[in-house]
Order: structure tokens, then C-alpha cells, then sequence
């Protein structure tokens, strides 16, 4: 703790307050996530754990968040993250004109970059949402908090449980109970996000879990067994019913968006989970390669924390992109695409 | 994945001899810190010889699978295994006259369960404990979350495990599809079960990967079965033509099986001695630090500062 000098207090997060401190040696700026133990009676919280398990088994990748460091400190320990200036809530919220499509799209791209990573080393999220998707200085998405997230194993005996990830981005079968599900419920809580940011609110807002349901089935459509035939199994299939309405076509739900984020966002936004489109897949969607292109991080907003309005950048970003990157990094190599086209 | 794992990168040692003089600098440094602390002129004769430390081990970390094994609702095999890890892990760089195995190896079982999402309630997890009576739980509970933290920092927040349970099935199944002068594959689980559980109890998980203690249990369980699977290393997994692989991978096979070979039942009346000589260890030499939530290296934490660590707000860190 001696290594750091706080400078502030961030927040507040669900086992302890996080602060923004300054690392004395390096000058580096990080967030201590401080995690007290005092007054639990199951000791240290599984959330903290998972935490901890899921950053320290992946390597780095530029769109989830670093765990630099872990320490114990007094009663607890301290969890050190790099310093995120904002997240994709206050993005949203606060930017006074809609995102631009190039900027939905280099959002959307960044985070199914960082999905298809956590997803390609068996870590489902299980709580994406904007207030989760941290953004930084220089304009990076990176996704954080992984007080839910999971290992997942393909044996699919393990139950889990359906009281996770926020209401708004929570998956249908988990709306209905179900206790076995897979990284599809990140996939389902990605879709809810690109709706949001192409409409600058939420798309299923819902009140409470039955109200949830009401809104993602009036747009989808009351679902059947042809569209969803694994609805019977799942726990409270039978405890509830809906008045049938048939779906309303995204294009009335998001309007004014290009065609083909209509169709990725259909893609995401599917009943059965296993038909929603991996994250992978969904980077090779035409949608990021159809003009307008994705924004360079540089070009997205950056809003204060607190509120305060974006400030608009007044000279054209520095051209530092490209330069130190080989060319390979930044084209995508036709061959990848091509076994992926037919599908898309 | 296990390739970029925390195991991989740093749980896992060379030789058998460098986890020797691991513990015997463990077992040193106990020593060491007894001296400089001036407590009584110690004689060496007090303290627990290298073997008597391993003997103790032996015990307790049996007395941890026996209680994993009667544990209700039954545990699943890769919590007890990450138990047993956490176990030797943390008596890689301690020794037991430090802190005493009888609370870290519950404290390892429960941190396990937590990690693995086994969910039990902390008082359902010491209600395993049925020789207690319910206030001797309710003081063991207590006991293993004040050394929750101290087992976590040692385990240098490395808290997943990577057991040879997974690599077996999937090694099963390969075997299913892609061996068929094998006749039945289920055959071979039994014995390669045992010599797993076999393996548990030794260092194997500190000096291989997890796929290739299961590859051995099940080229083990083959033999004894008297068949040959030579072909399926050769032919399968492609190992036809790199003899230095090849031979590598007889090498380990040939270590891990002379560790289980090795591992020998601790002997109760050596284990009733040498307890004896750690009770009186633990007497006299740790009741001063028995509150301690502890950190080896700061072992001074006085009431003082435990006061004031106690509260978590920003002015006592601003």
C-alpha cells in the first residue's frame, strides 16, 4: 500500500469502494479496488474470487481491463486495475448528439474483440453491460468487472445460477430460470448493447423480471417451440404465459440504422442461445467492412467521470495509429474470411 | 486453458529436489525465526526433523481426503484435488510448525469449495466437522476465515487449479474415436481413477501437467490390463517420428510412477510422536501470534494497528 498515494475515490463497487491512486515509483496512474473482509461470515466473497480467478488465468488483450497487481492489505486485500478514465454509461448518456454509426461501430467492435477473447479462454462475463465497459484515456474500450464471471467447461453437469447479470442486458432463459446456459447470455447482453448504442437508450428496459420479459418478447415476438424449441425445459416456462403478439422488425425498434446492423443485431438477438452469433463470428460481419469503417479509438468521445459534458477534441487526433502497427495487424486476411462467408 | 495458466507459469517445479530444498528452507526459516526472537534457547532437538515434518504431512493431508470424502452433499472430485494442491502449495513455502496443519487443510478444502463453486454455506461447510460439537464448528469457522487470507497470499492469488480429471474424460473420449484396436476404453477407469487419487497425494501435481499425469494413468491401467497402447502415442498423437518427445514423455511417465511407487503410509506411531513434539511446537512458540490475520512478512500486526486497520473508509487512506 506504501507503493501508492491516493488521489480520490472513484466508486463504489459491489464489495468495496474503489479508489484512483497514483503508483509512487512508476507514476502510473491505477483504480485500487480495495475488498474488506471484516463482518463476513463466508469470508472472502466469491465475487472477489472469481474476480481474481478469471484475470489472473488470461493474458493480456487490449479490451479487458489489466489486473496489475494483488495485495493484501489490513483486513483485506487490494485488487489494482489500470485507470480507466470513464465507461460506455457515461458515454451514452452524456454525449449530446446520438454516436455516430462509424462510432457505434468501433464501440461494438472493440467489444466483441474483448468478448471473443474472455469467450476464446472459457470465461463468460455473465454482467456485460455499458456501466462494465470501462473506456480509457485514450479512447479504448475495455471490459471490467468480473465479480460474475465464470469458467465455463463444456461437461454441462454444473448448474448456475440465473440471478446474474443485470436486468436489462439479462438473456431470455434466464429471464425464465434456466440454471444451465453458456456464453450465449454475453452474446444476448452485446445485442442489447448495440441497440442501446444505436438508440441512445436502452432497448429492453424493463421495471422488474416479468416486465423484462414483456419488453424483449414484445419486440421478438411471444416465442414458440418452432423459434425456441428448448423454452419447455426451462424452470418457469410454465409459471407465466403472455397474450401472443407476433415480433416487430428491428428496423421499427432501432430506425434510421443501416441494414446490415439490423442484421447483426438480428443475429444477436436470438431466442435459442446457441444460434446467436459467436462474437468471433460476428467480427467478420459486413457490418465492419461496409463504409462508413469502424472509428479509430481516437476519434471516440471521452467523456469526464461526473458528467460533465464530452469534450469535443479541437485538433485532428495526433496520426500515431498505423505507424507502429504492421500492416498485417490492421487488414484482415481474406483467407479468415472467407470460410465465414457463406454464413453471414 | 492450462497452457497460459497460472500452474503453468509458476506452480510447477523441475525436479523433485528443488521441492526438497523448498520445504527444507521452509522448515529453516521456522527455525531461524525462533532464534532470532530470542524465545528460549531453543535446542535443535525441539524442532521437527525434515522427515518428521513430511510424516505429519503425510497424515494430515490424508485426513483432508478423508474428510473431503464423507463431505455432504459429496464434493466433486476437482474441489478435493484443488484442496489437496492448495495443500502442498502452501507447505512449499511454510512449515508446519508454523502454522498447523490441522486448520490450513480445512481452510484449503474451504477456500476450494468457493473457488471451484462448489456452494456450500460456511456453516453447512464446518457442519462436516461431526466430532464437534456445535460451538467447536462455530470456533473452527472462525479459525479458517482469519487464515483465509493467509492461505490466499500464499497461494500468491493463483487460485485456479488445473486437475488431470478433465484431460482423463477428454483422453477417454479420444480414445473412443480415434483407437479402435481398443477394444473398451470404460475399462481402463477404474485403475486409472485409482492411480489418479493415487497421484493426488503426491507431487506429481507440482512437477507435471495435468494432461499428462491422465495420459500416464491411463497407459498405466492399460498395462496392468496387460495391453499395449504404444500404437497410440506413436500413431494418435503423432509421436512417430520425434523420439526426443517421445522419450521425454516415458521419462515423466517413469518419475511419476516411482512417486506413487515412493509414497508411503505414514505409520501411526510415528505420527502420534512427532504430533506430540508439534503440539508442544505450536504451545510454545506461536501463542503470540494465535490472533495474527497474518502476513509472514509484516508479523509484527499489533492490536494497535488491527484497530486501525479495522475500519476501511477514505480518510485513513487519503
Amino acid at each position: 500500500m506504501e507503493q501508492y498515494s491516493i488521489l480520490g475515490r472513484i466508486g463504489e463497487g459491489a464489495h468495496g469502494i474503489v479508489f484512483k491512486a497514483k503508483h509512487i515509483e512508476t507514476g502510473e496512474t491505477v483504480a485500487l479496488k480495495k475488498v474488506a473482509l471484516r463482518r463476513l461470515e463466508d469470508g472472502i466473497p466469491n465475487q472477489a474470487l472469481r474476480e481474481i480467478k478469471a484475470l489472473q488465468e488470461i493474458e493480456d488483450n487490449q479490451h479487458v481491463v489489466k489486473l496489475k497487481d494483488v495485495f493484501p492489505h489490513g483486513t483485506g486485500f487490494v485488487l489494482v486495475f489500470e485507470f480507466m478514465l470513464s465507461d460506455l454509461f457515461e458515454v451514452i448518456r452524456n454525449s449530446e448528439r446520438p454516436l455516430t454509426p462509424a462510432q457505434v461501430k468501433g464501440y461494438m467492435m472493440m467489444l466483441l474483440k474483448g468478448v471473443a477473447f474472455l469467450h476464446h479462454n472459457n470465461i463468460m462475463h455473465r454482467d456485460l453491460k455499458p456501466a462494465n465497459l470501462l473506456i480509457s484515456s485514450s479512447g479504448h474500450l475495455k471490459i471490467a468487472d468480473f465479480g460474475l464471471a465464470r469458467l465455463f467447461s463444456e461437461e454441462g453437469d454444473r448448474l448456475y445460477s440465473h440471478q446474474v447479470a443485470t436486468r436489462w442486458y439479462r438473456a431470455p432463459e434466464l429471464l425464465y430460470g434456466a440454471r444451465k446456459y453458456d456464453e450465449g447470455v454475453d452474446l444476448w447482453a452485446v445485442g442489447c448493447i448495440f441497440g442501446e448504442l444505436l438508440n441512445s437508450s436502452p432497448l429492453f428496459p424493463g421495471e422488474n423480471d416479468i416486465e423484462q420479459l414483456c419488453c424483449v418478447l414484445r419486440v421478438l415476438g411471444t416465442p414458440t417451440q418452432d423459434s425456441w424449441p428448448e423454452i419447455v425445459e426451462l424452470p418457469d416456462y410454465n409459471k407465466i404465459t403472455f397474450k401472443e403478439n407476433p415480433a416487430i422488425p428491428l428496423e421499427e425498434i432501432v430506425p434510421d440504422t443501416s441494414p446490415q446492423a439490423i442484421d447483426l443485431l438480428y443475429k444477436l438477438l436470438v431466442y435459442p442461445s446457441k444460434q446467436r452469433c459467436s462474437a468471433r463470428q460476428a467480427l467478420l460481419h459486413p457490418y465492419f467492412f461496409s463504409s462508413p469503417l469502424p472509428a479509430h479509438h481516437s476519434e471516440l468521445p471521452i467523456p469526464q467521470r461526473g458528467g460533465r459534458p464530452p469534450r469535443q477534441r479541437l485538433q485532428a487526433p495526433p496520426a500515431d495509429f498505423s505507424l507502429d502497427l504492421p500492416l498485417q495487424s490492421s487488414v484482415v486476411d481474406p483467407v479468415l474470411l472467407r470460410e465465414h462467408a457463406s454464413c453471414l | 486453458m492450462f497452457h497460459n495458466s497460472s500452474q503453468r507459469k509458476y506452480w510447477i517445479f523441475k525436479s523433485e529436489d528443488e521441492l526438497e530444498q523448498m520445504r527444507h528452507r521452509a522448515n529453516q526459516k521456522f527455525r531461524n525465526k525462533i532464534h532470532e526472537s530470542g524465545k528460549a534457547a531453543a535446542s535443535a532437538s525441539v524442532f521437527l526433523e525434515r522427515h518428521e515434518e513430511e510424516v505429519l504431512f503425510r497424515h494430515y493431508e490424508r485426513r483432508l481426503m478423508d474428510f473431503c470424502s464423507i463431505f455432504k452433499p459429496a464434493m466433486p472430485k476437482s474441489v478435493v484435488g484443488t484442496a489437496i494442491m492448495y495443500f502442498r502449495r502452501f507447505y512449499l513455502n511454510n512449515s508446519i510448525m508454523e502454522y498447523h496443519p490441522r486448520i490450513i487443510m480445512l481452510t484449503c478444502a474451504y477456500l476450494s469449495c468457493k473457488v471451484d463453486e462448489f456452494n456450500v454455506s460456511s456453516t453447512q461447510f464446518v457442519g462436516n466437522l461431526l466430532q464437534e460439537t456445535p460451538a467447536g464448528q462455530e470456533r473452527v469457522l472462525e479459525q479458517i476465515l482469519e487464515y483465509e487470507l493467509l492461505l490466499i497470499q500464499q497461494l500468491n492469488f493463483h487460485l485456479v487449479v488445473h486437475n488431470p480429471y478433465r484431460p482423463m474424460e477428454g483422453l477417454l473420449i479420444d480414445l473412443k474415436t480415434r483407437y479402435p484396436m481398443l477394444e473398451n476404453p470404460e475399462s481402463l477407469r477404474k485403475s486409472a481413477d485409482d492411480f489418479l487419487t493415487q497421484a493426488a497425494i503426491t507431487d506429481a501435481g507440482l512437477l507435471f501437467p495435468p494432461s499428462q499425469i491422465a495420459l500416464t494413468a491411463i497407459l498405466n491401467s492399460s498395462s496392468r490390463a496387460g495391453l499395449s497402447m504404444e500404437s497410440y502415442l506413436t500413431e494418435c498423437m503423432g509421436l512417430k517420428g520425434d523420439k526426443e518427445t517421445l522419450s521425454k514423455m516415458y521419462d515423466s511417465m517413469r518419475r511419476m510412477k516411482t512417486l506413487l511407487k515412493k509414497y508411503e503410509l505414514p505409520k501411526s506411531e510415528e505420527v502420534n510422536v512427532y504430533k506430540q513434539k508439534l503440539e508442544r511446537i505450536h504451545a510454545e512458540f506461536s501463542s503470540s501470534n494465535k490472533r495474527k490475520r497474518g502476513y509472514e512478512e509484516d508479523g509484527h500486526v499489533a492490536k494497535e494497528r488491527r484497530l486501525e486497520e479495522e475500519e476501511w473508509t477514505d480518510e485513513d487512506l487519503i
